[in-house]
């Protein structure tokens, strides 16, 4: 039973959000404004956190040259269902964490902007950018050319995906292949691998298959509901989300196989901003020269071989 | 449990309801903005305004709500509207529940009897006045159901500015459920959060209703009712009460007693009584000298002329070039078939509706009309109506339903003659009096007989002072047994006032009692007139012998009374 279960479970540490987390923990019933006291008091000592190495000294020459964004606050579109990448602390429901939120951070941080964080529909992700409610999305999206259509991608991980499935996996399924033939797979609106089941349907039908059916739903969560109230067969997502899904629900969920996509994470910026566009990609480069990236991704448990030299796709 | 009830008093969650209510308030008060422009459009007179609000309606009400947040939110900033996350959600929803409030507030609107608009327009109240002090106390009665509904569905509906970002319970819980997999409880808890919402919104559309109900006893009466031995002065809801009231009461002379009653209900020092008491005796025309207008015509002056009045429904002729001269201190009995444009005749000498040609004039005026010929805007009519002063009795009473006896009569000298409550409420004592309703003042007309209500008609036509009183047939909609009461009260304002009267009736003997001269209607024309006793004993055209034949009056063979 979801009862059954603490609500707390063990989480790394986030940078970015540790201060009113802890205070959470400690103070337990106490207020808010008795955190945001304590915050106040014990910013200093957060500033030398350790685990992460200090700001690189390339960003300096970077705001000379970028100077239009620092001091300012960027919006970051997200859909914040992917723990790991993004989501609500669940000790601190008020703060975003997760890889993502600190890589957005470390950027900001190198070019001296702050962020705020809209939180959107997955599919609504690039057409928030777009519309200028958000100036950057970095939310676990693949960058694919497709979407290289309505933004310009800067590339920093490669994607691994799992395959989530009932515990015993009773429909033998071992990949995006023709196991799942016949079986309905929950995916999330928006996501690379729809059109990946998608694509299935011929050669299923070439082998005197059943095609497979697809459950577009609106977040990660439902995906996972769908598995569990045996609606769906499985959920292909990213292997950390995939990973998680099994931590929270062990007796019943189970991860098929590993996949790799032909894609990369990317972050999406506007196109008709190639100074951003341009400032973005070269603190990443700085940031995964003085290792931050292999750290965050180390930190959330993504395993640093995700880290991938950034590439610009444009389209 | 546990964490059903960590996620009920999660401070994250119970934030959101804040979000919740923000864009739910934000929507109802922008669509109820919107929806009072758009029912006006709707109920405009300007065909281009209607087919705007129409066309308005058929997209808001014909797409999703999120696909309007979504367009709010994505596709306003690329015209260079860039509204915040909440500001998008309430827009988006205000234009979504513009037309479903416009809806309500239009068959709330339409929903008030036609008659009391009308009885409104003949007392002279301006479009403004009669939507303020008339249309809308009514309308809002009975809007108050729908519009707590709307209120309750709006709330639910502001879950959808989920997708753009507004942080409000539903995209809370997402997220929750997505960071914690709680899915269930998060869920039960945000399911029980927006039950207690639409349950608060229940309770105050329950408090609301009962605020408004009319026959809600005062908190003065409340209170007399929790102390033993107190009766206390309930308005009975029987129709039939009026019977209770003995004929002698109506043929009470105004004298002296109703100066007493006048005074004891005014609760006034003895001044103020001596005053009302004055006010009673004297004639009704004589007493307020509030009311400002010219100098009525001095008897045999020339009151009303109507020339060469035509008017037509369609193919359907209803006034065939009809002349007729009033004069003043006379009283017009005009006898005639339905249909025979005894009705259409006397709306038109209000100016009540439009005639396709011919002049009327009240007082040597052309009502509805300036100098220069051209028809005067409905409010600048409603205010000459009150000037020339053309009082108007109908056959259904048409009081406003939501005012007491006191306040038909007491609220239109207020609002339309300016006159001081204080004035007008002695006025309007003074009127019921004479009408011998004094005693139920305070009542509501669905708590008064069909006689008594028309006697307060009669009594909120006259407070004003008219120069003519136009009486529709005024006792058509009663039962007999009430109507000798309200004739015998026209009777008098014959007799005693010698106040100029207009009077379409079925009555034979009372046309003949009290009538100067009367009108025999047939097809849109004047087929005969004179003294009362000549066409009823001496009928010469054949079609008023007719129709006298066949309301089996005999007349020449009947002695005088």
């Amino acid at each position: 039973m979801v009862a059954a279960r603490a609500f707390v479970r063990p989480r790394p540490p986030a940078r970015t959000t540790s201060a009113r987390s802890r205070c959470a923990r400690w103070l337990g019933a106490l207020s808010g404004i008795v955190c945001m006291v304590a915050l106040a008091a014990a910013q200093p000592a957060f500033a030398a956190e350790p685990a992460l190495p200090p700001v690189p000294a390339a960003c300096k020459t970077l705001q000379a040259k970028y100077p239009q964004f620092k001091g300012k606050t960027l919006a970051d579109a997200l859909t914040p269902h992917t723990p790991g990448y993004e989501a609500l602390d669940p000790n601190d429901p008020s703060q975003y964490i997760g890889f993502d939120v600190d890589l957005a951070n470390e950027l900001g941080a190198c070019l001296g902007f702050k962020l705020t964080y809209k939180p959107v529909a997955f599919a609504a992700l690039l057409t928030t950018l777009q519309s200028g409610q958000a100036d950057i999305v970095i939310s676990d999206i693949y960058a694919t050319h497709e979407r290289a259509k309505a933004a310009d991608f800067i590339t920093y991980s490669k994607v691994f995906d799992g395959v989530l499935v009932v515990k015993g996996n009773p429909k033998h399924i071992t990949g995006i292949n023709t196991s799942l033939c016949g079986d309905a797979a929950a995916e999330n609106t928006g996501f690379v691998e729809v059109p990946l089941v998608q694509n299935l349907a011929p050669v299923c039908k070439a082998a005197g298959k059943p095609v497979p059916t697809l459950q577009l739903y609106d977040n990660n969560a439902d995906c996972v509901q769908a598995l569990l109230a045996g609606r769906a067969d499985t959920y292909i997502n990213d292997v950390n989300t995939v990973d998680q899904a099994v931590k929270a629900y062990p007796d019943k969920l189970a991860k098929a196989v590993a996949v790799t996509l032909p894609y990369s994470v990317g972050i999406a910026v506007r196109k008709n901003d190639p100074a951003f566009r341009d400032a973005i990609l070269a603190a990443l480069i700085d940031l995964q020269k003085a290792g931050v990236e292999k750290v965050l991704l180390t930190k959330w448990s993504l395993g640093a071989g995700h880290e991938e030299s950034p590439r610009l796709l444009t389209d | 449990m546990d964490l059903f009830l960590h996620y009920l008093s999660l401070p994250y969650l119970l934030e959101g309801i804040t979000v919740t209510l923000t864009v739910t308030g934000l929507g109802l008060a922008g669509g109820l903005l919107a929806g009072i422009v758009l029912a006006g459009m709707q109920l405009s007179r300007l065909r281009l305004l209607s087919a705007f609000a129409r066309t308005y309606a058929v997209i808001f009400r014909g797409t999703p709500l999120i696909l309007q947040m979504v367009f709010a939110y994505d596709a306003l900033p690329r015209i260079g509207l860039r509204l915040t996350a909440v500001g998008a959600g309430a827009l988006a929803l205000s234009a979504n529940e513009a037309p479903f409030i416009a809806e309500i507030l239009r068959s709330g609107v339409l929903g008030v009897e036609a008659g009391q608009v009308l009885a409104g327009q003949a007392l002279g109240m301006t479009p403004f006045v009669l939507m303020r002090r008339v249309i809308a106390p009514q309308a809002i009665r009975s809007m108050v159901p729908a519009l707590g509904n709307e209120a309750a569905t709006a709330l639910k509906n502001s879950s959808l500015a989920s997708v753009i970002a507004v942080q409000e319970l539903t995209l809370r819980s997402t997220q929750l459920a997505s960071s914690t997999f709680d899915f269930f409880s998060i869920f039960f808890a945000s399911g029980v959060i927006y039950l207690a919402l639409t349950g608060a919104f229940s309770a105050l559309q329950l408090v609301a209703e009962y605020l408004l109900d009319l026959d809600r006893p005062s908190g003065r009466e409340r209170l007399l009712r929790l102390l033993p031995g107190r009766r206390v002065p309930v308005a009975p809801a029987n129709r039939a009460a009026p019977a209770e009231m003995p004929q002698a009461d109506v043929l009470r002379p105004p004298a002296a007693e109703p100066a007493k009653i006048a005074a004891a209900l005014l609760g006034g020092t003895t001044a103020a009584s001596a005053h009302a008491a004055a006010a009673l005796t004297a004639p009704a025309r004589a007493a307020p000298n509030c009311v400002v207008r010219p100098a009525p015509p001095t008897r045999g002056q020339t009151a009303v002329e109507v020339f060469g009045l035509h008017k037509r429904y369609g193919d359907h002729v209803v006034l065939a070039g009809l002349d007729l001269t009033v004069r003043a201190g006379e009283v017009i009995a005009m006898l005639g078939p339905s249909g025979s444009g005894k009705s259409t005749l006397l709306r038109c000498i209000n100016h009540l509706e439009e005639w396709d040609s011919g002049v009327i004039r009240v007082g040597g005026r052309s009502l509805g009309y300036r100098e220069d010929g051209k028809k005067l805007a409905p409010r600048g009519v409603a205010q000459e109506r009150a000037n020339l002063g053309v009082g108007m009795v109908f056959q259904q009473f048409n009081l406003f339903s939501h005012l007491s006896a006191k306040e038909n009569v007491a609220g239109p000298l207020r609002w339309v003659h300016g006159m001081s409550s204080a004035a007008a409420d002695r006025r309007a004592m003074e009127m019921l009096e004479r009408v011998s309703m004094g005693h139920r003042v305070d009542a509501l007309p669905r708590h008064l007989s069909g006689g008594q209500q028309q006697r307060v008609a009669i009594a909120r036509a006259l407070a004003p002072s008219p120069t003519v009183l136009l009486l529709d047939e005024p006792t058509s909609a009663l039962d007999p047994e009430l109507v000798n009461e309200v004739l015998e009260v026209i009777r008098r304002l014959a007799v005693e006032d010698r106040l100029t009267m207009i009077i379409s009736t079925h009555q034979i003997r009372f046309a003949r009692d009290v009538a100067d001269r009367v009108v025999f209607l047939s097809e849109g024309m004047i087929r005969e007139q004179g003294p009362a006793r000549d066409v009823f004993a001496r009928p010469q055209h054949p079609l008023t012998a007719r129709f006298l034949q066949a309301l089996g009056a005999d007349f020449a063979a009947e002695t005088p009374a």
